[in-house]
């Protein structure tokens, strides 16, 4: 099993910045859980509108989430830019796992290690489609 | 949980109704994901709160979230209302995994179901400490069979 503590930037082929915002802490004083989620969500929506070049609003099929985890091993803060890493994980004919993992600034450790599962959508039948072979070439680029 | 095994109403033991929010749609029309994550959130604090007796704004000893996981099985979509079921999957000495269903109005089986761990502990040290007595027997009162 992966220690995903020992993880780093560098295992990850995409990788994005994102900035943390005033709202995002709770009352405790850290990122609200569900921001670390926000942030795995971000990173995945780069991902499929860069490197895969998924138009959500014009191709035929689509991609739609049905799994999504977030382990929280640091907290993360107001105002520091977290540095999102992404890549390939499992593959099916349907779908697809993306491993992530956030990171703070000036530490190699994750902040936050997940993962999130997209199956793709046909937009008129509204089922679940064989992912498309240019995608699925362009995803295993990032395995 | 097997994705296979569909949570219904009887396998929750606490549950919050809620009205979703215009904002909680995104651009498919349908809530979107991370905002599963809020009602976690909020059915989680809510039974703290009104069965645990935590004060969220000065209890020596909090839960913070150390892992989360949703499988989403069917959509949900503003204007819904919507009741959060919750239950305690494993209790031990200072964590604690609450198991979610979101159901959709009046229906009986899960739109999405996952689980939510929290650790408990002391605010000023942050170190794990035991989970305090009147959290425990809360916890305990919505435990399934062998969460201990």
């Amino acid at each position: 099993m992966t220690n995903f503590l020992d993880l780093r930037i560098n295992d990850f082929g995409y990788q994005t910045e994102i900035p943390t915002r005033w709202g995002d802490n709770d009352m405790l004083g850290h990122l609200n859980n569900v921001v670390y989620n926000r942030m795995i969500e971000t990173v995945v929506v780069r991902f499929t509108m860069g490197p895969l070049a998924i138009d959500w609003k014009q191709d035929q099929c689509y991609p739609l989430v049905v799994e999504s985890l977030c382990r929280f091993h640091r907290p993360l803060s107001f105002p520091e830019t977290v540095t999102a890493g992404l890549r390939a994980g499992r593959m099916g004919g349907k779908s697809v796992t993306y491993e992530i993992a956030l990171f703070g600034e000036g530490n190699e450790i994750p902040a936050s290690t997940g993962h999130f599962v997209h199956v793709f959508i046909d937009r008129d039948t509204h089922q679940s489609v064989d992912i498309p072979s240019d995608i699925r070439a362009r995803i295993e680029g990032f395995a | 949980m097997p994705p296979s095994s569909i949570q219904t109403r009887d396998d929750y033991r606490y549950f919050l109704g809620l009205q979703t929010r215009w904002m909680d749609n995104d651009l498919y029309g349908h809530v979107n994901n991370v905002t599963y994550y809020s009602y976690f959130d909020t059915v989680v604090n809510m039974f703290l709160i009104e069965l645990g007796g935590l004060d969220i704004h000065n209890a020596p000893v909090i839960g913070v979230v150390v892992e989360s996981h949703c499988n989403y099985a069917q959509s949900i979509a503003y204007p819904d209302k919507i009741n959060c079921g919750l239950r305690v999957g494993k209790l031990g000495n200072s964590s604690v995994r609450y198991e979610v269903g979101i159901f959709r109005g009046d229906e009986n089986e899960v739109a999405a179901a996952g689980h939510f761990i929290h650790v408990f502990v002391d605010r000023a040290t942050n170190k794990p400490v035991s989970i305090p007595k009147e959290i425990r027997e809360a916890l305990n009162g919505i435990a399934i069979e062998d969460a201990s």
